[in-house]
């Protein structure tokens, strides 16, 4: 069975949240509240909820046409729609009696082998199937997401005793394939996973500062990067998801985990928690929390609370050698003599020993531990990894040495020499049963970090690489930092075209850092600008654009395949390719004109190309250009892949794939179908543009702007650049031009600007402040 | 010789560009049925029309080609009616009037429908394909210039502040409020079908505007200006039409007669304060027509911005009393090529409504024109 229409009842943030997914997977959802009462539309709350997802930032919806996807409805009127429904989802409120009644009545309705899951965070599948028929139990599980559903890559799927076994696959398959997620195999105990050790962690890393007097600055210096965990660290996350929230999971946690359980025996009450909840200090949706905006006086001050005293000062900047000598490792932190260092080994101690001793309790493997931690709370390694890089045997010795208990997992895997090993080019796990055995990607997952341990790189230098992906396609890697592009970079990806034309099939643009590409080295231009080494600036240009040109007309196929920001260099580098297999999550845009410069490596030509009419668009030479001109002047960058189909940035032609780690699969795949296919390079477009009529035009617009003060002097003088370009410079549209045409504007354009003082201060605000300068 | 008169003036409901109840209506549907609509109110016999005359201000697109002659099939006009498409910007449609006024003058025909269409949803202000002339633009700095940016212009040279604009505008939404709560919108406008919805009212009339909610606005077009979105008229989607006929045919035919056409006058002015074109042009056809703004009882002086509005009424020393008394353009809205039909006519069908002498329709138009007509109770 494939799931091709769904049903989300609960219409809260968490419902709301999974239904948009749903459809931004492009599967059609009903979205069912209860009717409020005396309601003039009974199915007011689901539609308010589509209303809010529409409004909300982070966007839960990828494009408005997913919003199209979701029909509102109620409990009442609507069930008979579920006749066709392949799977159910409930969200509503973690009440035991409510979801059982809820169960009934769905089930009264549901199509017969539908898949009914819940999404509850604290009640045990087998409290929720209690006294129901084993027809429903046969096709009930829990898929518990992690809010923002569309952001958090983390779904725990647990099923029953009685659950089918084919239910909890194509749960997974389809939270995998379809929603994108990390899908990790829970098994049926309080908190599952994440939440287990995620909570734990959150109450040891309170506990722990409350006891050894650390400021809420000086704990969030340590319990964010330095550990691997959000930047947050641990009072600023509760800022972020709420200080009210606490109680309750703490309550919901102690009530269900048995009193020798070592959260049970950690967690105690708080009552400075419990004031600021009472005196509205919920956290950042509320007045504040642990850190608050002090606005009184007309300025803006951050202040924290003193944790003893529970009075506001302003917020000072923690002072800890520790957690600069995390940069050496958790190894180096831990051992730090400091109290942030003390700080690190009592919350990490407690938080590892824990997690290692519940598994196989909690999760058949340790991987599927960490993988949790890592989706579910964003941390950068698991336990057991970061165990690993401590050194198992170091971690348990010293566990020891302070007479603290050695679970006996960690025990035996200390001595076998870690969690993880790489044999044979592959990574194995230490498993339960004191043996190591393979890390299963699952199929249709292919991973560089996995092909790596295998091969060495083909090509390689500074900021990228080649790797032989198999089957005759390349992998071109950028690996420098924040994958900004440098000569390096295109030099790599012109050696890496000239070898693939001679010696592989296809080859394919793909990283797993966590940005495709933030653009070209600024810094370098700046630097070669300061010293008006123009030849060098110009020859970057040529150069980028020679290779764009050579990699768009290759005689084998070129699938870009970006995830997470592909800006600038990166955007033209995806411009350029042959077909994009694009992560969901890619964030799109030529933001060039942040920097005071036009795309100088096609990306101007690109969009004029990408923007030509269609059929049913209007003629003429100016709509192409004037989409192309607010597209670059504006910066747009787009906020998923469906978005970049509708900018223009991807071709309809291009592809999405859901999950992160099916990517490169899915372009080497796309890559090879195009051989099949028999490929042809593009043949080279001849644009008509409007010449200097047109940039008169687009001037005037830009001069309407500038007395709207939506654009600034700068604004205006780097428009006009890129309006030169995007017209054609001396052309007449009864006139056709060539690409190489625009490509020489681009190259001109740039580098006038380049030599305006305006541009060089926003080039030198961005490198110093990362923020674009409003000039 | 037989003097031009005004025998019939309709309009459709207008409504914001965009976000509005027409935006899926075509403009030459839109136009047909406002047509159709004016014919069978007059009841006049469409085989003696001579000529569709039709106003638009950007003629392209679904509003291009010579979409006069292509509304008058869409219309069901006998295959005998010309139709010419013509355009003077926001004057478009009074020119068509003062064409059809003359064509009666030398005996060129008897009846006239007087025209005038813009969806501003469909086909965008500036065209679809804007390519100015780089040399000119240089040259003279107004030829192009946004029409907001004049009406700052106008502001700032005569001193017209941002209150004085809001008053005018509030005063513009009140009138349009009270004169639709009065039925007195129901005799002109024709419903349009959009789609499953039939659109019978005003979209762009804002009931509930105040001084307070106008003061919150931030200006619109210079940031450092007095003009906001409150204090201009919105893009609009409308058709308007006018049936002139000679006085002879009138009453030969039976037709209920709203005035005389006594006289029209188009001017050139300095295009970076074009919202002041009414002045030259309305002491024109004041002259042409032997009276003074005193002898004027009902005018309708179309409100592109309440700054030009107000320019022109200090200039000509207008009497606000007797202007816009149904509301202005800043309320209803300013479909550039349907405007002139609609301030023409509605001067004509006032003056018949309120029993007076002599009336005024005068507009600005974009580019530095002024255009006027005078009517006379017939």
């Amino acid at each position: 069975m494939t799931i091709a229409k769904a049903c989300v009842v609960g219409a809260g943030v968490m419902g709301s949240g999974i239904a948009a997914q749903i459809a931004n997977a492009g599967v059609p959802v009903l979205l069912l509240d209860i009717v409020p009462k005396g309601a003039a539309d009974r199915s007011a709350i689901a539609k308010g909820a589509i209303d809010k997802l529409l409004k909300a930032d982070p966007a839960p919806l990828m494009s408005r046409a997913a919003a199209k996807l979701i029909t509102p409805g109620n409990i009442e009127d609507d069930l008979e729609q579920l006749a066709d429904v392949d799977w159910i989802v409930e969200a509503i409120i973690e009440r035991v009696d409510l979801k059982q009644d809820l169960y009934r009545k769905l089930d009264a309705k549901r199509k017969k082998g539908s898949i009914v899951s819940s999404n509850t965070s604290t009640i045990l599948l087998a409290q929720l199937i209690a006294g129901l028929p084993d027809s429903l139990a046969a096709d009930f599980c829990i898929t518990h997401f992690f809010n923002p559903p569309r952001y958090m890559r983390l779904l725990e799927v647990v099923g029953g005793a009685k659950t089918r076994a084919d239910a909890v696959k194509e749960i997974s398959a389809f939270g995998d394939v379809m929603l994108g997620k990390a899908i990790v195999h829970a098994k049926d105990t309080p908190g599952f996973v994440a939440n287990r050790i995620g909570v734990y962690w959150m109450q040891a890393a309170v506990t722990a500062a409350l006891d050894l007097g650390l400021t809420v600055e000086e704990a969030d210096a340590i319990m964010g990067r330095p550990i691997g965990a959000p930047k947050t660290g641990i009072f600023g996350l509760l800022d972020l998801v709420g200080l009210d929230l606490m109680p309750h999971v703490d309550q919901s946690m102690a009530a269900s985990l048995p009193a020798n359980d070592l959260y049970v025996k950690l967690r105690r009450d708080w009552p400075l928690l419990n004031k600021m909840i009472a005196d509205g200090y919920t956290g950042r949706k509320g007045k504040g929390g642990f850190y608050r905006l002090n606005t009184e006086g007309g300025k803006r001050v951050k202040e924290s609370i003193d944790l003893k005293t529970g009075t506001y000062a302003p917020s000072t900047t923690a002072r800890l050698e520790s957690a600069d000598a995390a940069k050496g490792g958790l190894k180096v932190l831990v051992s730090h003599k400091d109290k942030g260092g003390q700080y690190a080994w009592s919350v990490l101690s407690r938080l590892l020993t824990y997690a290692a001793s519940l598994v196989p309790q909690i999760a058949d493997n340790v991987v599927e531990v960490d993988q949790a931690m890592k989706t579910g709370f964003n941390f950068k390694r698991g336990p057991f990894e970061m165990i690993d890089q401590m050194g198992a045997a170091w971690f348990a010795d010293r566990l020891r040495a302070e007479k603290m208990p050695v679970p006996a997992l960690l025990d035996s895997a200390a001595k076998a020499g870690g969690f993880y090993k790489v044999d044979g080019g592959r990574l194995n796990y230490f498993g339960t049963d004191g043996a190591y055995h393979p890390v299963e990607r699952g199929e249709g997952v292919l991973l560089l970090s996995d092909i790596k341990l295998t091969v060495k790189p083909i090509l390689k230098n500074g900021s990228a690489s080649l790797w032989d992906i198999g089957d005759g396609v390349a992998c071109l890697e950028f690996h420098s930092k924040m994958n900004a592009l440098d000569q390096d970079s295109l030099g790599l990806l012109k050696q890496a075209l000239d070898h693939v034309g001679k010696k592989m099939k296809a080859l394919v643009i793909h990283n797993e850092a966590e940005n495709f590409s933030v653009g070209a080295n600024v810094g370098l231009a700046l630097f070669a600008a300061n010293v008006a080494l123009w030849p060098m600036i110009e020859d970057l240009i040529s150069q980028g654009q020679a290779v764009m040109k050579a990699m768009k007309y290759a005689p084998f196929p070129v699938v870009a395949a970006p995830s997470g920001m592909a800006l600038g260099g990166g955007c033209e580098t995806v411009l350029h390719a042959g077909a994009v297999q694009a992560h969901a999550e890619t964030y799109i845009g030529l933001v060039e004109v942040g920097v005071g410069v036009v795309p100088g490596w096609g990306g101007c030509k690109e969009m004029l190309v990408r923007n030509q009419p269609g059929p049913r668009d209007p003629k003429g030479p100016m709509p192409p250009v004037a989409q192309a001109f607010e597209t670059i002047s504006l910066a747009k960058v787009a906020k998923s892949a469906a978005e970049a189909k509708e900018l223009k940035f991807l071709r309809a032609t291009d592809n999405i794939s859901m999950n992160r780690d099916r990517l490169l699969a899915d372009a080497k795949a796309r890559a090879l179908k195009m051989l099949a296919d028999g490929y042809q390079p593009p043949k080279p477009p001849e644009l008509r543009l409007p010449g200097s009529a047109g940039k008169t035009g687009l001037n005037l617009a830009v001069h309407g702007f500038a007395l709207q003060g939506k654009a600034l002097p700068h604004d205006v003088v780097v428009s006009d650049a890129l309006a030169e370009v995007l017209s054609g410079g001396k052309t007449d549209h009864t006139e056709m031009v060539n690409e190489d045409h625009v490509t020489k504007l681009e190259r001109a354009a740039f580098m006038k600007l380049v030599k305006t003082e305006g541009t060089l201060a926003r080039m030198e605000h961005m490198l110093t402040t990362g923020k674009p300068l409003r000039n | 010789m037989s003097k031009a008169v005004i025998a019939g003036y309709v309009r459709s409901p207008f409504h914001f560009a965009g976000k509005g109840a027409l935006t899926k209506v075509r403009p030459d549907d839109l136009s047909a049925t406002v047509i159709k609509g004016l014919l069978e109110k007059t009841g006049v016999k469409p085989e003696d029309i001579e000529d569709l005359v039709l106003g638009c201000a950007f003629p392209e697109g679904e509003q291009g080609l010579n979409v006069a002659r292509l509304i008058a099939m869409i219309a069901g006009l006998p295959q005998s009616v010309a139709g010419a498409t013509l355009n003077r910007f926001c004057g478009s449609s009074m020119q068509a009037i003062h064409m059809a006024a003359g064509a009666i003058a030398m005996g060129s025909g008897q009846a006239f429908i007087c025209a005038g269409i813009e969806s501003m949803s469909r086909v965008p202000m500036m065209g679809f394909n804007p390519m100015p002339n780089p040399a000119l633009a240089d040259k003279i700095k107004g030829a192009y210039m946004s029409m907001g940016e004049t009406a700052e212009n106008v502001a700032k040279r005569y001193q017209i502040s941002r209150k004085e604009q809001e008053e005018f505008a509030v005063r513009s939404h009140r009138l349009a409020t009270a004169a639709r709560q009065a039925g007195k919108f129901t005799d002109e406008i024709i419903p349009i079908a959009a789609g499953k919805e039939n659109v019978v009212s005003d979209g762009c009339i804002r009931e509930e505007t105040s001084m307070e909610a106008l003061a919150g606005l931030k200006p619109a077009f210079d940031e450092k200006g007095s003009v906001t979105a409150g204090t201009s008229s919105p893009l609009t989607d409308g058709a308007s039409a006018c049936l002139v006929t000679s006085e002879d045919y009138a009453k030969a035919n039976g037709l209920k007669v709203l005035a005389r056409i006594k006289s029209s006058a188009v001017v050139g002015c300095a295009p970076e304060i074009m919202g002041i074109g009414p002045v030259a042009a309305t002491e024109r056809a004041l002259k042409r027509a032997g009276l003074t703004i005193k002898d004027i009882d009902i005018i309708e002086l179309n409100e592109a911005f309440s700054s030009q509005a107000i320019a022109c009424m200090r200039d000509l020393k207008i009497d606000v009393e007797r202007t816009n008394l149904d509301g202005g353009a800043i309320a209803l809205g300013h479909p550039l090529g349907a405007t002139g039909a609609r301030i023409t006519g509605k001067a004509a069908a006032l003056l018949k409504r309120e029993s007076k002498q002599f009336a005024l329709a005068t507009q600005c138009i974009g580019g530095g024109q002024g255009i006027a007509t005078i009517l006379e109770a017939a």
